[in-house]
């Protein structure tokens, strides 16, 4: 074989797709939830801010359209990690995860081509959420090529929160609780505009994960910014310092569970 | 040669502040196509082993080798393994039968070619063909068994491990799965059979490694073993009742000698005796003799209870 690892990642896309396609109401569910929850909390916010402090206007508009940018990047995340640990979960218990620490890949390898797979089907999902939010609020947001590199790196944040969990999945089995507080936690720092803050909550703010990349597309997207390369700068070393921290975590449980003899019995 | 060479494995566990030797000192070999039945009550260490041998509990002392290559040290060792795991599914069950071979033969380094291709064959050899674009979860247990065992199979792996195959399969199923076992050694693969039915175990495997609180306390050829336990009694069935026709004196004769009548049977110990008694009983029809022999479920009793 050629290429392993293409043939890996190409593998994990058929699985993926092919498990959506054939049971899409599980997705089209999920996209109406994401739509559905953001219409009540646009229309409960409209109702209890009154028409004075309405969301029309440029300084309404400007304030609608980040709160959808901070609301689909969070769904995004969510996304990424529950989707991450509840597979881990499932597969646990269904016996499958066994089956992939018996491949001669490295199972830290086997998960970050499962990554890049589910994450297509991820961006599919939050983009037809978003097209719907917009036409249903009749928001407007740029979609720069820049957009890229801050996505890029919120994903990699992402992904290393999920690895991270995904690591807590193999020690301690069951995180969906633990999981829940995380992801509304996630949910608050995400949806808010933490880059307008000053001082020190500034820097706090940037070193928590994902959120510089967050700021970073709310300007693109929501405020008509350029990209800030500073800005860019901490956001890539936040990226890369928690992504590798996921997978130091995760290596580190897998030895953990191994040695305790917890890759089994859930 | 041995393609599987497990020697002085142990593992402790510590739980609940208490220190639980799960595996003492478990030496295994099994050579190419043949059939090693693992066997002991639950809780004896059986799938902590696999799980070591399998490299997915790592063993705090011994050292595990498939076919000369450590799976804890070189995930290489892994292309030479197939299991079937005990209690789970092992299998996607969204995806069809062909799927899943072809996805986990990628798995385990294959490329999707010769995945497709070797889960084809296998399953025309499974006689799952017609089932290759149906669910896993709209097949029978025992069809999704025949495929987990199939997906075991995609990569060719000189050693498989089957963790109680037939565990919850209905007769027919339990069969299918038993002639696949001895096809697949036939083929060259050495099998390591864990299984509660020792009857399975008894038919099918060449050599027994009995297990009990973490250590191996037999390891033998199956027939040996069960020879060993068998005793040098007889039965002597007649054709019509003992009272009807023996006469009294004969029946007292055979009584005075220890021999044990009801109904049409004599129960006779020591080759010689039998000689005696064919002799008292002539010309009385008899329908057959028969030596009493063991069976692998009470060899495995008598050691187990006794160890």
């Amino acid at each position: 074989m050629k290429f392993p690892l293409l043939e890996l990642f190409l593998a994990e896309l058929r699985r993926t797709w092919i498990q959506f396609i054939r049971y899409p109401s599980e997705a089209i569910v999920g996209i109406f939830i994401i739509v559905i929850t953001f219409y009540f909390l646009f229309a409960g916010a409209s109702y209890i801010a009154g028409p004075d402090a309405g969301l029309s206007g440029a300084s309404g508009s400007e304030r609608l359209e980040v709160l959808v940018v901070g609301y689909i990047i969070s769904i995004l995340v969510i996304s990424v990690l529950s989707t991450t640990s509840n597979s881990l979960e499932q597969e646990a218990s269904t016996g499958t995860l066994e089956q992939i620490f018996l491949s001669p890949f490295r199972s830290l390898t086997v998960f970050i081509m499962r990554a890049f797979a589910s994450l297509s089907l991820r961006l599919v999902i939050v983009g037809i959420s978003l097209t719907a939010i917009l036409l249903i609020t009749g928001t407007q947001l740029r979609f720069p090529l820049a957009l890229v590199m801050p996505l890029g790196t919120l994903l990699m944040s992402a992904y290393g929160m999920a690895f991270a969990v995904a690591g807590l999945v193999l020690v301690v089995k069951r995180v969906s609780q633990v999981l829940g507080a995380v992801q509304f936690g996630l949910f608050l720092l995400l949806g808010s505009p933490v880059e307008t803050m000053e001082g020190w909550g500034r820097a706090i703010a940037f070193c928590a994960p994902m959120v510089p990349s967050a700021g970073l597309l709310r300007d693109l997207m929501a405020r008509e910014l350029p990209l800030n390369w500073g800005l860019y700068g901490i956001a890539l070393a936040n990226a890369l310092f928690y992504l590798g921290l996921g997978f130091l975590l995760f290596a580190r449980s897998e030895r953990i569970a191994k040695q305790r003899g917890l890759l089994s019995g859930y | 040669m041995k393609i599987l060479q497990a020697q002085g494995l142990g593992k402790t566990y510590r739980r609940g502040g208490q220190v639980v030797e799960a595996v003492r000192q478990v030496d295994l070999a099994i050579a190419p196509g043949e059939i090693l039945a693992f066997l002991g009550p639950n809780g004896a260490g059986k799938t902590t082993t696999i799980k070591m041998i399998a490299g997915l509990i790592r063993p705090d002392r011994g050292t595990v080798a498939i076919a000369d290559q450590n799976p804890h040290r070189d995930p290489h060792a892994l292309r030479q393994l197939g299991a079937v795991l005990e209690g789970n599914r092992n299998l996607y069950w969204r995806l069809t039968p062909l799927e899943n071979l072809e996805y986990f033969g990628v798995l385990r380094g294959l490329s999707r070619t010769e995945a497709r291709r070797s889960g084809r064959e296998l399953l025309e050899r499974f006689e799952l063909s017609h089932k290759r674009d149906a669910a896993v979860q709209n097949l029978s247990r025992g069809m999704q068994q025949k495929v987990a065992i199939a997906v075991a199979l995609v990569h060719h792996p000189k050693l498989l491990l089957l963790d109680e195959p037939t565990l919850g399969l209905d007769v027919e199923a339990t069969q299918t799965v038993k002639g696949l076992v001895q096809e697949i050694a036939a083929s060259g693969c050495a099998i390591l059979l864990t299984t509660h039915q020792l009857d399975i175990a008894e038919a099918l495997s060449d050599r027994v490694a009995i297990i009990r609180a973490g250590a191996v306390i037999a390891e033998q050829p199956t027939q040996e073993l069960v020879r060993q336990f068998s005793g040098a009694s007889y039965q002597i069935e007649l054709e019509g009742n003992l009272e009807e026709l023996l006469e009294a004196g004969v029946r007292s004769r055979l009584e005075s000698q220890g021999i044990v009548m009801q109904g049409n049977r004599l129960f006779v110990r020591g080759a010689e005796a039998l000689y005696e008694v064919l002799e008292l009983l002539r010309p009385a029809p008899i329908f057959q003799v028969k030596k009493d022999a063991a069976d692998l479920t009470e060899v495995f009793l008598k050691l187990v209870q006794e160890s």
